[in-house]
Order: C-alpha cells, then sequence, then structure tokens
C-alpha cells in the first residue's frame, strides 16, 4: 500500500477527512491510498485525485505536489521531502486564506516549434526551443489592460512563458478577491473579444509555491 | 456550463493535475567520490484523458 500524495499542508484538520495525512515533521501531506501495484495512468485514479485535490482546497490553502509522487508512509514521506519542509512552513503560514489564478493568453504571433531532426544535438534543440518559448509575446494593448485590471487584485503576479503559442499570467489572490478576478475576467473579454484567453482557478499553490526558495 | 466548457475545465484540470506543482523527483542520491549522481524516478503517466469525466470544474471564462 502506498499514498499518491496531492499536497502540503499546515493542519492535520485541513486533510481529514477528505484524504488521509501523512505527518512530515510538523505539516502534513494529503495522500490517497492505492495498491503497489494500481498503475499512477489509472483514469479512475487521475478523476479521484482531481477531486479530492478539489476538495481540499475548499478547505483550506496547501502546497500542490505534482501528480505522481508517492510516498509508502510517514518515514518515507519525510525522507523525501526533508529538503522542502522548511520553505513549505513559511510559505503555508504567508500564503493561508489565499489561491492561485490563473490567465492563459495566445501569443500574438506564435513561434513554430522547433523540429528536433534540424538540430544536430540535443543542447542546439533545448536551446532553441526556450528562445522560441521566450519569443511569445501577448497584444501590448492586452496585456497592459491585465496589468491594471487584473494584478492590482492580486498579492502578487507573475507572467511567464508556458511555451511557444502562449503565454501565463499567475496571480496570487486573497480568496475573497476570487470574484472579483472573475468580474475582471469578464470584463477582459468584453474588451478583447478577439483574443482568446483562459481565465481559470481558484487552484491551490503552484506558481507561487517556490516563494522563499 | 456547456459541453465545451466541461471539456476545457477537464483540461485544465488535468493540466493543473499533470504538469503543475512542486515536483518531488529525487528518489535518492548515490555519491562517487565527490560528485552526487542524483537518481530522478521518473513518474510517467498515461492516460485517456478524453474517457475522464470531470466533476470538479473549477470557475472559467473563456
Amino acid at each position: 500500500m502506498k499514498h499518491v500524495v496531492i499536497g502540503a499542508h499546515l493542519e492535520r484538520g485541513d486533510v481529514e477527512p477528505l484524504a488521509e495525512a501523512i505527518p512530515i515533521a510538523d505539516l502534513w501531506l494529503s495522500g490517497v491510498p492505492i495498491d503497489d501495484a494500481q498503475p499512477l495512468g489509472d483514469r479512475e485514479l487521475l478523476l479521484r485525485v482531481a477531486q479530492t485535490r478539489a476538495a481540499l482546497l475548499d478547505r483550506a490553502t496547501f502546497i500542490a505536489i505534482r501528480y505522481g509522487f508517492t510516498a509508502y508512509g510517514e518515514s518515507d514521506a519525510t525522507g523525501k521531502c526533508s529538503a522542502h519542509i522548511e520553505r513549505w512552513r513559511r510559505v503555508l503560514r504567508e500564503y493561508r486564506g489565499m489561491v492561485e489564478m490563473t490567465l492563459k493568453v495566445a501569443a500574438e504571433t506564435p513561434r513554430a516549434r522547433p523540429d528536433r531532426h534540424d538540430f544536430e544535438s540535443g543542447a542546439a534543440y533545448i536551446r532553441a526551443l526556450h528562445d522560441a518559448t521566450r519569443a511569445a509575446e501577448v497584444a501590448p494593448e492586452f496585456r497592459n489592460a491585465v496589468d491594471e485590471n487584473l494584478a492590482p487584485l492580486a498579492v502578487k503576479h507573475r507572467w511567464s512563458a508556458r511555451d511557444t503559442a502562449s503565454l501565463e499570467f499567475a496571480a496570487l489572490v486573497r480568496r475573497e478577491s476570487v470574484s472579483a478576478i472573475n468580474d475582471a475576467g469578464i470584463a477582459l473579454k468584453r474588451d478583447f473579444p478577439s483574443i482568446p484567453f483562459l481565465l481559470s482557478g481558484p487552484w491551490p499553490l503552484e506558481v507561487f509555491a517556490d516563494d522563499h526558495e | 456550463m456547456t459541453d465545451s466548457e466541461e471539456e476545457l475545465g477537464l483540461l485544465e484540470t488535468l493540466d493543473h493535475l499533470l504538469d503543475r506543482g512542486v515536483v518531488i523527483a529525487g528518489e535518492a542520491v548515490v555519491s562517487i567520490g565527490d560528485v552526487d549522481l542524483l537518481y530522478l524516478g521518473l513518474n510517467i503517466v498515461l492516460a485517456n484523458v478524453d474517457a475522464i469525466i470531470r466533476t470538479s470544474q473549477p470557475k472559467l471564462i473563456k
């Protein structure tokens, strides 16, 4: 028996009874128990983890751990997470009561993804892929509107290039500001009907989970 | 919520589940001399995303 780990939490009560609570020092991991032989790609398991993740976020803010990490009990979990615990504690305390919202927007001039066959080395290909991703740009007037209307509602915000065709605006917001962010998104859709974008959330701490590193 | 919005919500949820959050990849560290060789536990996920039914939708504004 092992656990698929969903996130790191400040309080045991943030986890139970929605998921199993695994202690790591004074913090807690949320986990879904599965048989050792169960494949992580099982669709029912993915669905179960997604449902539990959403329910946990309704309960309290937590640090999201990417799907696929498993632990065999307390000592295994503590050993694997020991390097993160001190930082997680600071992040969870500082950002308690906050969630993330993300806005993905299509690049104004999407770059073609480099073809691996055009490169003699893997390193050259990775560099070209990185350059193409960084070159993606959003229409300046749209980006300005996001910076002027959504960013002030956030405690922190960050633009990042996700791939060669889109950029993402991530915002750390207080829970009580989520509806205002959604209203600002509706206004953006009205003002920029031709620019494809997707505003979604709330999400657990994902982009801002690495703060204090 | 329309079918297309539900599908979008599902894809967004899976993107966050599979591609976001803290990566705990170091499963073991083996040292040779003064050089640490980090063994990465690769977590390969193969899922038929089209078949997964989304039941907990994030709020979406397209």
